[in-house]
């Protein structure tokens, strides 16, 4: 009592107000690096206010506008990019304009052999040359078409955030990482590792060419544990933080607003050993037949897990990302009847063992739930499910390796701002993380891939989508919202699947003023 | 006494390299960081080049002696995370918060455990001492994890007399030290208790008490210093446990210490993390138990005429 009683005299519990900072409480800062290649995409939460990039996607429309570069051109055969970059744009900390030289240099790094960022391999293999002919001018050679690059890895979806060479070249990588030099409005001002992050609006703050931020100090906090998010939402710790959908009722009824990214992420059931390609493909699983993988689609109440899981934030899907063109893809009914007719079809009638393995991961707690409902659906018309709870490194080993042939799992499905991105990295049969390929299949995503019309583009597109929908490649379920719980200092917040973590966009209420 | 500490010295050795031995291959056993690393559309060649970067390539026990020769030397490796930063590095970023976070628990366990103890073993049967043994526990059998998240509905989140967690001031520690402590405080009620039962009718407290000694220096001078040993080995053991073990405790209040840096490098597999944290904690205990055979022998005249 001594103790609470001197807390309590010192006042030293509650958050005080703070009109000019914003504080976002996140599970994790992930590697918890400044420069875009030293680490994945989770880091783009503080990243992106930092970092300026080639392209920005337009919420409205999901196309690329201008970001760092001004305009850009792609030649008719689709292998040649040119970008002009925006005169004028500052670096922090007086390092002086960006050039072309300082976007050459950002992407040479993001491919370099040992970058670890998100996109660095497909881009590897994508990149043939880069050239600056011109300090405004940034040229890139493809070794074969890609007429999404501007909306796809080099716009902000993506990690290739444009740093100060020279700041890296006088002051070395690891200082660099740091004390990082974007063109970005916010400045990094204090890192503790895992800990916390605060930026704050550059010092020259007249030279913000993006749309000056409300906030002049941002601060990251890393909290893993959802409950105690909650709770700083609720002493005002927080103002914005991921909740769980369990938490949307109760964070609801304290009078906080629950905003959610819309189809952020995509539950989905892998099936092993259906890659037709490198010794991954196992013809012995009941599921190699295509009517065992439609009836375990069919068997699933999606709906019911929307609701009852999600708490109604999603919609039922047909494909493991949201697509544009395949938006009006007809997903799998919930037909019990139907699964069970296909099941005896296909020389299964009293159904078959299989081993579900499901893992938890943010976004993803409920991933393990989800599992089991979808055993107990699948009970219900015979097969005999047996559910398996593993780290979630364990199984992407299992699964790189190609060794998780026998058995199906729980996994996540991320939205591609290029849809081709996503295709390649799930479904082309070169990606190590394919979980399913077939001849046919590759042969339309090459198609796909080398078709620079868009009519005629967004055609096969939607051939694809149609093919991996009647394929039931995947046991599709949902696309899903992602929920956060926003403070009453919280006023507009755009935010998409294509701009998700953009804090620096948010307005305060009214009353709150920054 | 010099004898004593020589030869704990030259069994601390062994045991660390037994342990490195352990921590290697036992890492291992798990599988490798290579999927972790490899991002969105990677290919086998990808894959290929990376095991080759990280030396997975050789054999586990060429790894092992390039390992333990660079250990001699100071070099614990670098993490595979990030802007791979060396391993021992991280672990020494981690240590002060630990530290502060194990020295403030230690405070409020043996603090209040310790009058606690004594005091329901000088009221045996009473009211004092029932209450005493159902709050010890209590603090034994509840889960951390929970009564962590209801002290932050309760201190934080209702009075607003604490935060909810991060790295600060008395307010940010205060929730998780109680919570932290509260497993040692109950285990030293209990000792203490039982230790001092015993002591109070043992010849010598019964003699003192004849001289007409105070009743204060009875229990205090005579009867708790001969029962302290026990805590003395269990905090001994403890505070490294403390340091280094808060998994739970360090994730719920988002605290930054070795303990969430080890459970993280487990989840990535990041080796030369693992293998640093879990020699400091190797080291961190045999120093503890040096520590606690060094005061016996301060305390007790007997080890040092045997020793």
């Amino acid at each position: 009592m001594a103790g609470a009683a001197t807390l309590a005299v010192a006042g030293c519990g509650r958050a005080p107000f703070e009109a000019t900072q914003l504080t976002v409480a996140m599970p994790t800062f992930a590697e918890g690096t400044f420069l875009p290649w030293t680490g994945g995409g989770q880091r783009k939460a503080f990243l992106d206010a930092m970092y300026d990039y080639l392209c920005i996607i337009d919420p409205a429309t999901g196309e690329p506008g201008p970001g760092l570069a001004s305009d850009w051109s792609v030649t008719s055969d689709g292998l040649e990019w040119t970008f002009r970059i925006r005169p004028g744009v500052q670096f922090q900390r007086g390092y002086g304009e960006v050039a072309s030289t300082d976007a050459a240099f950002s992407i040479r790094q993001i491919i370099r052999p040992t970058a670890r960022a998100g996109p660095s391999s497909p881009l590897r293999r994508l990149i043939r040359d880069i050239a600056t002919p011109d300090p405004r001018i940034l040229v890139i050679r493809l070794t074969r078409p890609d007429p999404e690059l501007a909306k796809g890895y080099l716009a902000n979806a993506q990690q290739v955030g444009i740093v100060c060479a020279r700041h890296v070249a006088e002051a070395g990588e690891r200082a660099a990482s740091l004390n990082p030099v974007g063109s970005g409005p916010y400045m990094l001002d204090f890192f503790r590792r895992d800990s916390e992050i605060r930026l704050r609006i550059r010092t020259d703050s007249e030279n913000i060419w993006r749309p000056r931020p409300a906030f002049e100090t941002l601060v990251f906090r890393a909290v893993p544990e959802v409950s105690t998010r909650v709770a700083m939402m609720k002493t005002g710790e927080a103002d914005i933080a991921p909740i769980s959908y369990d938490d949307i009722g109760d964070v609801e009824r304290t009078g906080l607003a629950v905003r959610s990214i819309p189809q952020s992420w995509s539950p989905v059931i892998r099936l092993g050993g259906l890659v037709q390609e490198g010794g991954r493909f196992e013809p012995k699983n009941p599921w190699a037949d295509v009517r065992v993988r439609q009836a375990m689609n069919y068997a699933i109440d999606k709906n019911a897990i929307i609701r009852r899981i999600f708490h109604g934030q999603g919609r039922i899907a047909a494909s493991d990302t949201p697509v544009e063109a395949w938006a009006s893809l007809a997903p799998y009914d919930y037909d019990p009847a139907r699964a069970k007719a296909l099941l005896a079809e296909a020389g299964y009638p009293k159904g078959f063992p299989v081993t579900l393995k499901a893992f938890a991961t943010t976004p993803g707690a409920e991933l393990p739930v989800v599992a089991q409902a979808v055993a107990l659906y699948w009970r219900a018309v015979g097969i005999e499910v047996s559910t398996e709870l593993i780290d979630w490194t364990s199984l992407r080993s299992a699964w790189t390796s190609g060794a998780a042939r026998s058995y199906v799992w729980t996994h996540r499905g991320f939205p591609f701002t290029s849809a081709q991105n996503g295709l390649e990295a799930g479904f082309d049969a070169r990606s190590v993380f394919s979980a399913f390929s077939t001849p046919e299949l590759q042969a339309m995503l090459d198609a796909h891939a080398n078709e620079l019309d868009p009519g005629k583009r967004r055609a096969k597109l939607t051939e694809i989508g149609v093919y991996l929908r009647d394929q039931a490649a995947n046991v599709f379920i949902a696309h899903i919202d992602e929920p956060y719980a926003a403070s009453r200092k919280v006023g507009e917040w755009t935010i998409t699947s294509s701009n998700a973590l953009n804090f620096e966009g948010i307005q305060p209420a009214s009353g709150t003023a920054a | 006494m010099m004898r004593i500490v020589l030869s704990r010295v030259g069994e601390a050795l062994v045991s660390l390299l037994l342990m490195s031995v352990v921590v290697f291959f036992l890492a291992r056993l798990t599988g490798d960081p290579v999927a972790v690393l490899l991002g969105d559309g990677a290919t086998e060649a990808d894959k290929q080049a990376l095991i080759s970067e990280l030396g997975l390539n050789r054999s586990v026990f060429e790894q092992y002696f390039i390992f333990l020769g660079n250990v001699l030397q100071g070099d614990f490796g670098r993490s595979i995370m990030g802007d791979q930063s060396p391993a021992f590095q991280l672990v020494l970023e981690r240590l002060p918060y630990s530290l502060l976070l194990a020295s403030a628990s230690l405070v409020i366990a043996l603090g209040i455990g310790i009058p606690l103890g004594v005091a329901a073993a000088v009221n045996r049967g009473r009211p004092l001492d029932v209450a005493a043994r159902a709050a010890a526990l209590f603090g034994q059998s509840v889960p951390p994890f929970w009564l962590g998240l209801v002290l932050i509905y309760i201190f934080a989140v209702q009075l607003g007399w604490a935060r909810t967690s991060g790295f600060g001031g008395l307010a940010n520690i205060a929730l998780p030290a109680f919570t932290m402590a509260l497993f040692s405080l109950a285990a030293i009620v209990r000792l203490v208790r039982g230790a001092m039962i015993e002591a109070l009718t043992s010849e010598y407290v019964k003699l003192a008490r004849a001289k007409g000694l105070p009743e204060r220096d009875v229990i205090w001078r005579h009867a708790f210093r001969n029962s302290a040993f026990p805590v003395i080995t269990f905090m001994g053991a403890f505070f490294a446990t403390m340091i280094t073990g808060a998994v739970v405790i360090e994730t719920v209040f988002s605290w930054p210490g070795v303990g969430r840096l080890a459970l993280e490098s487990i989840l990535r597999r990041d080796f030369a993390v693992i293998q640093a944290v879990v020699l400091m904690i190797t080291t961190l205990y045999i120093v503890m138990n040096l520590m606690v055979d060094l005061l016996y022998a301060w305390l007790d005249p007997r080890v040092r005429e045997a020793a």
